[in-house]
């Protein structure tokens, strides 16, 4: 039995294989082109003729980041980026571009069509970008995007940052702590509040994250940091991320001088611009982008 | 962001475990046991056990009480040292001890080797035994969990301080050795959804869980 008992600390210490990290990002569904409006697997929701985007209006191109090739897709005109205003869409954790194109689109057409330019990226790992997800790379990767978007003549006071679910991550980060640029308005659309409140969630019990995880994504105080004018979407009968846990934790923790709620009434994750209604969902990004 | 696979790890309260002794061992008996199983989750469209698995020791100190201390081995695999830590007291039982009632209070300890978090539960099972004359024993009871912190991460309140669980199990063997399956209703009294894991409970509360445990007693 002495034996046994010494194990137990020599196993503690050996201890490290299993971690929750990498189930962050599902990647389950592998490409080998985009395929855009061709594309045909599972969507949130596919849109109507009327918000075709035109070829010449649509470009698909790299970037690198951290010493990767990574994808990105702008909407609008890239010879007016000095101009015009720019909508950084920081995408959810499934899969790629293509899932999250039908969202894209519909930004395009914000405050009416190629109003404002739309730029996407799949972060490393997703889609064709190369590499592996890390939380790092998250941000690297949307910073890396900024700097191109700063290369083509944005100003920060045209940039507004959007990020949807796990998209949340990259877009309070860098509102909170800048980087190449810093974002003038931050939406965020069923953001989660950190990995302590999932670990939190999931246990029942005050569990803390470190027990099953290594991330350290902490939307709920990055946004105390965040004195940019902020808009949260969330829908009521979110069944993942909790609107009452996440959400909220995350709108009331903004200390900046301007802040707002949409709470949709009915909808899932993954559901606000169907659940609003596409015109009413526009609305509620073009009236705060123009405030 | 989709729940699919998502923190599937982490389940209701983190690496359960069944009833450890249901009835005392004989006065300087002793016991090594394991056993697998957790809460149900819906995994790509079927029903699976999150498989937990722990160890334990068992002593009787006397006819009526045992002492025991485990060690949760999926929580280890994790970087987490997890033990209970407790004692099984004979609260009553008939002239034969055929029929009995036993009380489990125990205490949860669990650290985490990356930032030193750690956490202290304590626990309550209390269950009451039939067993025949082949050695087989049935027995029913109810888990209490017990969480010590009033604020959960961001301080914000902690809804549910005290966890109920029905249980249930069914035990048999021959000569040392004894197979046990448990099942458990955790936490009914709590809403399994919006969650990041798919639990399975009735009427979309708790988490009904299934656990095989295998003891060797000398």
């Amino acid at each position: 039995m002495k034996k046994l008992l010494l194990l137990i600390p020599i196993l503690f210490a050996q201890s490290a294989c299993l971690r929750l990290d990498s189930n962050l990002y599902n990647l389950s569904d592998k490409i080998t082109e985009y395929k855009w409006d061709n594309y045909t697997g599972l969507q949130d929701f596919k849109l109507d003729n009327s918000y075709n985007i035109a070829d010449s209006m649509h470009t698909t191109f790299t970037i690198s980041s951290g010493g990767s090739k990574i994808y990105a897709t702008y909407l609008g005109s890239i010879s007016r980026i000095a101009t015009d205003t720019v909508i950084l869409y920081c995408h959810g954790n499934k899969w790629h571009m293509d899932f999250y194109w039908q969202r894209a689109k519909l930004l395009a057409h914000t405050n009416g069509k190629h109003t404002y330019g739309v730029l996407m990226l799949d972060y490393r790992g997703y889609g064709l970008s190369e590499g592996e997800p890390t939380e790092a790379g998250l941000y690297e990767d949307v910073d890396a995007a900024m700097q191109w978007l700063k290369s083509n003549g944005l100003t920060n006071n045209r940039l507004i940052i959007y990020g949807f679910s796990m998209g949340s991550a990259p877009s309070t980060e860098l509102a909170a702590n800048p980087r190449s640029m810093r974002p003038y308005k931050l939406l965020l659309e069923a953001p989660f509040a950190s990995s302590a409140v999932m670990a939190a969630d999931g246990a029942g019990l005050n569990m803390p994250a470190s027990f099953v995880t290594n991330l350290k994504i902490d939307n709920a105080e990055e946004i105390k940091k965040v004195q940019q004018d902020f808009c949260w979407i969330h829908g009521t009968n979110d069944n993942f991320l909790n609107i009452k846990t996440h959400g909220e934790v995350v709108y009331k923790n903004h200390t900046g001088v301007y802040k707002e709620a949409h709470r949709i009434n009915g909808a899932g994750h993954g559901e606000v611009p169907v659940a609003a209604g596409f015109g009413p969902y526009l609305k509620i990004v073009g009236d705060f982008i123009r405030r | 962001m989709q729940r699919v696979i998502l923190f599937i790890g982490i389940a209701w309260l983190f690496s359960c475990s069944p009833v450890r002794m249901v009835k005392p061992l004989e006065k300087g008996e002793q016991a090594l046991g394991g056993n697998i199983g957790g809460p149900l989750i819906e995994f790509a469209g079927a029903p699976i056990t999150i498989p937990y698995t722990s160890a334990f020791y068992a002593k009787g100190l006397s006819e009526k009480t045992t002492v025991f201390g485990s060690l949760h081995l999926t929580a280890l695999s994790f970087g987490v040292f997890q033990t209970d830590i407790g004692l099984c007291q004979q609260l009553w039982a008939n002239h034969n001890k055929t029929l009995g009632l036993t009380a489990n209070p125990a205490f949860h300890f669990a650290i985490d080797r990356w930032e030193r978090n750690a956490r202290f539960w304590p626990q309550l099972d209390i269950q009451l035994y039939k067993e025949f004359k082949n050695k087989q024993l049935i027995y029913a009871g109810v888990g209490n969990w017990i969480e010590l912190k009033n604020t959960r991460p961001h301080n914000e309140l902690q809804p549910q301080f005290w966890f109920v669980s029905p249980q249930a199990g069914f035990k048999w063997g021959k000569n040392k050795w004894v197979y046990g399956f448990e099942s458990k209703w955790l936490a009914p009294g709590v809403a399994n959804t919006p969650n990041v894991v798919d639990y399975i409970g009735m009427n979309d509360k708790g988490a009904l869980s299934l656990y095989f445990n295998l003891i060797k007693k000398f």
